[in-house]
């Protein structure tokens, strides 16, 4: 009943004025940049940072959670319209959602996305607010070498679930706990790493750091490209699907539900790999899976419910351990910490308003998505329109002063711009910029649970196995790692969806799966999606 | 993993062969600027000195971590990967260009203010790389820079350095 409660305060929290407009704000923005082929939620989260330091906490988590959900439903439109994903999890939302506007119904493919991201949403919402109070009460029992090994897993699991090549991934990843430590020393306060810059004395700032990895990367990464932007002719009717329709797609709906939520919570879940999973299950469950890639509608339901349930639980991880699970809620991680607030397993009691009030400001905005998805879908599609030059010339002017008013300084505006060249670079040589992000967030705690677990055990690593918690997740690293030398050689098994033998499970689905790798391809051809 | 649709989409696809794929001694670079940063790290860390794991100096996690970027830098060195990726091309330039001009926005906000180099800046970007026309163009550079200085400097009171042209108006 507590729980209950809890959420009856966070609702009155959420119902506040102002904290209603910043759901509101947060849903159109993340709708927008879902249809917008310019912007992800990544980027758009990097270059909103600097303004949510203005604002109240739990206002600004709102907004941001927001925009992290409403990308997932925007993201859809162009998908099923275009052939375009607006951002990478409505890539599979192509296969099937493409086809079905070719035949003539857009409007149900956009109408099934919607009904299913919100029941996936509210799914995935209802297990947050049952679920996190529970494991924090589990988490507040652990010791600094269980948030050793938890955080060594998040960005284990990041970095070998991520979409790129995994030995990249941990030499970034370690890139980003070396730059984490730049700055005073947390337990003596001397310079490390400095230079003599009085500036550096703070360490990098998050924020610019982000800002230029995420969002002026992918900003100069546009000079690069010169395709024209598409027009859509399709006309959309009939939104509201058929009650055919409905008995199609429900059980996929069903399955999508609980499967992004699951996959949500592990860290490195959230988004792409939830709908590629729920497509992969789907096909798999058919009783015709050659329908599969010409407009199937469960092909639509599925993915779009998972990886709305998705994003919606893998809040659990953040909200409840202090362990954001992938890019997106790592930014969101930075932000709680630019508000002097550290996310954890106290985060429940020590903030209860903010925690609560960002749980129920996700069911008010998930009804919010419904309702600007299905009757107002044509409005988002009008943002079509805006041309990408003039986006990219005001969003550059906007980062660079943006990132200057955090510190009142121009040295920030230049660490911003290294690391968008970085970022850029980065892309060009094939190494994912998220675990480098996860591991700059997850660096000065990490160095300090490891830190306080040496002086309890008196220098001795023997605590990381005699401690229950810390031994029983280093066990499951270790099957992990296990599994993915020695998994490899029961290909000929159905491919497991989760941890496939290569670089990521984007792979296993597209070996085991015909049409999405013809999708891809065909995919590849006509994109012309400019980030 | 959030990424990009792009990379979304090369993960998806498998089948694309491409030059740049072939050109392996190119992508040694990147691994042996990461060992060079992890070798120079390495040395850094113990010169601010270590101490033992009982009492851990402030050297001794900056050593761990870059002695991973040590040993992964090397993996990567021998097995540099074959996955697709986005070929160097003549408009990589145009990055290089687009890059300077943001570097000389900066100077000039440190010395003559904002409204001067954003409006250069927006010219530059909206005209050359978005390719408006001179109206959109003209309007744009000149409306954009004014309204964000009103929005940044007069109601969210950011300090910024004393503007040449709009501090003689505003």
């Amino acid at each position: 009943m507590d729980t209950l409660s809890n959420l009856g305060n966070g609702f009155s929290i959420a119902f506040d004025p102002t904290n209603l407009l910043f759901v509101f704000i947060g849903v159109v923005i993340g709708t927008a940049i879902g249809v917008l082929p310019g912007l992800g939620p990544t980027a758009t989260i990097a270059l909103l940072l600097p303004i949510t330091y203005t604002m109240d906490p739990t206002a600004s988590i709102i907004m941001l959670a927001g925009i992290y959900y409403g990308s997932m439903y925007g993201g859809t439109i162009t998908s099923v319209l275009l052939r375009l994903p607006g951002e990478a999890a409505s890539v599979v939302t192509t296969f099937d959602g493409y086809q079905m506007t070719k035949q003539g119904r857009a409007g149900t493919a956009l109408g099934i996305a919607a009904i299913g991201s919100f029941i996936g949403g509210t799914v995935a919402i209802i297990g947050l607010t049952f679920m996190a109070p529970f494991l924090a009460n589990i988490a507040l029992s652990m010791g600094p070498s269980a948030f050793v090994a938890l955080m060594i897993m998040g960005l284990f699991l990041v970095t070998s679930l991520g979409t790129g090549s995994a030995i990249k991934s941990i030499c970034m990843a370690a890139v980003g706990l070396l730059l984490a430590t730049v700055g005073q020393d947390p337990i003596n306060g001397s310079a490390r790493f400095t230079f003599g810059q009085v500036p550096l004395l703070g360490g990098l700032d998050f924020v610019a750091v982000a800002m230029g990895l995420f969002g002026v990367a992918e900003l100069i990464k546009t000079l690069e490209q010169t395709e024209k932007a598409q027009v859509i002719k399709t006309k959309i009717k009939n939104i509201w699907p058929s009650r055919k329709d409905m008995k199609e797609a429900a059980p996929a709906i069903g399955r999508g539900s609980i499967l992004g939520f699951f996959i949500g919570i592990l860290p490195g879940g959230g988004g792409v790999i939830s709908s590629l999973a729920s497509y992969a299950t789907e096909k798999k469950l058919a009783k015709d899976p050659s329908r599969f890639g010409k407009g199937a509608i469960e092909g639509v339901a599925g993915p779009e419910t998972a990886n709305n349930a998705s994003s919606s639980s893998a809040f659990i991880p953040l909200l409840v351990l202090g362990i954001p699970s992938n890019v997106v809620l790592a930014m969101i991680f930075g932000a709680l910490l630019m508000h002097g607030i550290t996310p954890g397993p106290q985060l429940m009691t020590e903030h209860s308003g903010l925690f609560w009030g960002v749980i129920a400001s996700m069911y008010v905005g998930n009804l919010m998505l419904l309702i600007l998805n299905v009757p107002l879908v044509g409005v988002f599609i009008q943002m079509l329109r805006v041309r990408q030059g003039i986006l990219v010339a005001f969003s550059l002017l906007i980062v660079l002063i943006g990132v200057y008013s955090l510190n009142n300084t121009s040295f920030d505006m230049w660490v911003v711009l290294a690391f968008g060249v970085l970022g850029w670079i980065m892309s060009k040589t094939g190494f994912d910029p998220g675990p480098l992000v996860l591991a700059f967030v997850l660096g000065p705690i990490l160095e300090k649970s490891f830190r306080q677990s040496m002086l309890i055990s008196g220098g001795s690593l023997d605590i990381f196995v005699t401690d229950p918690a810390s031994a029983i997740i280093f066990a499951a690293i270790l099957a992990m790692i296990g599994f993915k030398i020695f998994g490899g050689r029961f290909k000929k098994r159905p491919a497991p969806v989760l941890f496939s033998s290569g670089s990521g499970s984007t792979d296993t689905v597209a070996a085991t799966d015909q049409t999405v790798v013809s999708g891809g391809v065909e995919l590849e051809k006509s994109s012309n999606t400019p980030m | 993993m959030v990424s990009s649709p792009v990379t979304a989409i090369q993960d998806v696809q498998l089948k694309r062969t491409d030059r740049a794929g072939r050109r392996i001694a190119g992508r040694r670079i990147a691994p042996l600027v990461l060992f060079a940063l992890g070798a120079v790290a390495t040395v850094g860390s113990i010169r601010l000195e270590l101490g033992t794991l009982q009492h851990p100096e402030p050297g001794l996690w900056p050593l761990i971590t870059a002695l991973t970027i040590v040993f992964s830098s090397i993996v990567i060195l021998v097995r540099p990967g074959a996955e697709t990726l986005e070929p160097w091309t003549s408009k990589s330039i145009s990055v290089a260009t687009g890059v300077s001009s943001l570097c000389a926005f900066i100077v000039l906000f440190s010395l003559v203010g904002f409204f001067i180099p954003a409006v250069l800046m927006m010219l530059l970007w909206l005209r050359v790389y978005g390719g408006e026309s001179l109206r959109t163009t003209i309007i744009l550079s000149l409306a954009g820079p004014l309204v964000l200085y009103v929005i940044f400097d007069s109601l969210l009171g950011v300090p910024f350095p004393r503007d040449l042209l709009l501090g003689l108006f505003l």
